[in-house]
């Protein structure tokens, strides 16, 4: 009971903060109601899909400031746990996504507990290489079927199919995913005012003075970081249903493990909104630009030349996002 | 035998390259504390710049070296004086997406000019031929022109960094930045001269690598991959300790060849199923996992 109150409980935020968020929370709510292009609809589920991405980041790179850039085997395990499972036993979605949940849990007790024992730039490409080593084993293991990958076939699961989670329009994945995406913010808002959320934040600021208040930093990590690949790998599931076509080189390659980190860097690591904020932003823009400046004009690469350019303004100018930029004006305000 | 051998071979060749490669990332940071991601991206443009000199020259690819070291160089030092400097104000998350924007802002260029296809060198003096050194051992030109010439970089580079005021100056850096300022070292120029010669050394090592090694825009990150992997075995900021990782990973890369061996030699049935060749690159990844776990410092490092 505790607990949901206080994950309901937003009176922290300022009054301006919660309206906003209710305005676009209402905008979220009716979008599908109004005329749209399939390819917005598509951009809003990639965009809250990678709000959840993003999410799970933020709690062990944003609240405890450990760099992650392995995210995308999460995202691997938990999609293709849920592919080979509708596929080769007929397991619908709903029991197959904790399922993927626990396995990816267990992989990151696996090398989260000897990972933790690095530090910074260390730790961060130690999660890289073993995001690498997990994708050049799918590619060649042929019971997921290797580089080819699996495709979950439509024909054979007539939509609507809410128990395997297989439709034909878009909107009932739409409004399945934005359940899930403000069950995160709830969770996130309990997360951050939870004792681990705590924790975490004195770990990022000094380790050993965290250690010396007796807080066990090693098992923290090692939690939390659980807590965020159960995230990630709750959306792979989701991703293996919306996509239906799940390759090494797409669901676990690096770019999806730095698009996470990004987003939640963009928009504010370690703040609630920050992740939103990010996947806000960079998602349309990387959808459009593509679609304007790659597949229109054809130029291939210059959609990512520009978003790359993006990446390096924002880590040499204001590293703490779009969220600190608000906090600073702010605070000068109240000045 | 022949194919033990010959593997082997071929390893501590492509070793002695790799060691060059590796040798920018570990001076880089040695000297400023800062993981360049972008570095395969700068052999990249060393690849594209050794072939693109010899196609519009008519030279030999080998004597694009040069060439290739100003324009690394030059590319370092302004990636430090432009970007970089910029980074080391802000927390390390900042430092290592930074370069990680820097790195998908070389690739994507690379893919704007170039086109994602594979280019590769295909006359040369060298290019297709080979020596016989004994016991049925058979060595590309190439890569033995390649490995000769990146000692002697490597060298130069060692002998720069440990017999030259400068090279003091760099290591003095190094050990403690703000000791070093006291002591009249323009530490901000020293940084800068540090991405100078990490960048050239580097994109010289590309400039030896094209000759064998088909160049596109995304073959940037598996040298990173491998460049991490050397300086964490040599230990971070070590240069002799890149040179002898470097050889050690050359090892690495040829396991399926040696894993071959193996199989053939004593004909065991579940070796010939593993599909090594496709798992080549995994086994970088998993000895840096594996050196980063076990031992941190690396084998030669004095960073922790």
């Amino acid at each position: 009971m505790e607990a949901i109150r206080d994950a309901v409980d937003f009176s922290d935020f300022p009054r301006t903060d919660l309206i906003i968020a209710w305005m676009v929370a209402v905008f979220f709510l009716v979008f599908p109601l109004f005329p749209h292009s399939s390819f917005a609809m598509a951009t809003m589920i990639q965009f809250f899909m990678f709000a959840l991405y993003g999410m799970g980041w933020n709690t062990i790179g944003g609240y405890g400031g450990q760099v992650d850039l392995g995210k995308a085997q999460y995202v691997g395990i938990g999609a293709y746990t849920t592919a080979v499972m509708l596929i080769r036993w007929d397991i619908p979605f709903w029991f197959s996504m904790p399922v993927g949940m626990f396995f990816a849990v267990v992989w990151s007790f696996i090398i989260g507990y000897p990972l933790f024992r690095l530090k910074g730039h260390y730790f961060a490409i130690a999660t890289i290489a073993t995001s690498l080593v997990l994708k050049d084993l799918f590619d060649v293991w042929s019971f997921v079927g290797a580089a080819r990958g699996l495709e979950i076939s439509p024909i054979e699961y007539p939509p609507p199919d809410f128990l395997r989670l297989i439709f034909k329009e878009d909107i009932y994945y739409y409004y399945i995913i934005l359940g899930f995406f403000f069950l995160g913010i709830f969770y996130m808002n309990w997360f951050r005012k939870s004792r681990l959320g705590f924790q975490l934040r004195s770990i990022k600021d000094n380790e050993d003075v965290a250690r010396s208040l007796g807080i066990n930093v090693h098992l923290a990590k090692v939690k939390t970081y659980a807590i965020a690949t159960a995230f990630v790998s709750f959306v792979g599931s989701f991703h293996a249903c919306y996509i239906k076509n799940i390759e090494p080189v797409d669901t676990m390659s690096l770019d999806i493990s730095i698009l996470i980190a990004l987003m939640a860097m963009l928009g504010g690591a370690g703040s609630l909104w920050g992740p939103i904020i990010g996947a806000g932003v960079l998602i349309p823009l990387r959808s459009y630009l593509k679609e304007w400046l790659g597949a229109a004009a054809g130029l291939v690469g210059i959609d990512l030349v520009l978003y790359s350019i993006i990446i390096m303004l924002i880590s040499a100018v204001e590293p703490r996002g779009i969220w600190g930029i608000v906090e600073k004006v702010r605070r000068r305000k109240r000045r | 035998m022949d194919i033990l051998l010959g593997s082997i071979v071929a390893g501590i060749l492509l070793g002695m390259v790799i060691a060059l490669v590796a040798l920018g990332l570990t001076i880089i940071f040695g000297v400023m504390d800062i993981v360049n991601f972008a570095h395969g991206e700068f052999l990249m443009v060393g690849m594209y710049t050794g072939l693109l000199t010899a196609q519009a020259t008519g030279m030999d690819p080998l004597f694009s070296l040069p060439v290739a070291a100003v324009v690394g160089f030059l590319l370092g030092v302004l990636c430090y004086v432009g970007f970089i400097k910029f980074l080391l104000r802000g927390p390390m998350v900042a430092q290592l997406l930074g370069t990680f924007g820097l790195m998908l802002f070389l690739r994507n260029l690379a893919l704007l000019i170039f086109g994602s296809s594979d280019m590769s060198v295909h006359h040369g003096i060298l290019v297709g031929k080979s020596f016989d050194i004994g016991m049925d051992i058979i060595v590309p030109a190439t890569k033995l022109a390649a490995a000769g010439l990146s000692v002697i970089a490597f060298l130069v580079v060692w002998l720069l960094m440990n017999r030259t005021k400068i090279g003091k100056a760099l290591t003095a850096t190094a050990l403690n930045a703000q000791a070093a300022r006291y002591m009249g070292i323009p530490t901000e120029r020293m940084n800068a001269l540090a991405w100078g010669v990490g960048g050239g050394s580097v994109t010289v090592a590309g400039a030896l690598i094209v000759n064998f090694w088909a160049v596109n825009p995304f073959m940037g990150l598996l040298f990173t991959m491998i460049a991490f992997a050397v300086v964490a075995l040599g230990g971070f900021g070590s240069v002799p300790g890149a040179f002898f990782a470097g050889l050690v990973v050359g090892m690495i890369m040829e396991i399926p060849g040696i894993w071959d061996f193996f199989t053939f030699t004593f004909d065991i049935g579940w070796m010939a199923d593993v599909p090594m060749t496709s798992l080549k690159y995994m086994w970088i990844y998993a000895a840096y996992f594996l050196i980063m776990v076990i031992r941190p410092r690396g084998l030669f490092g004095w960073k922790q």
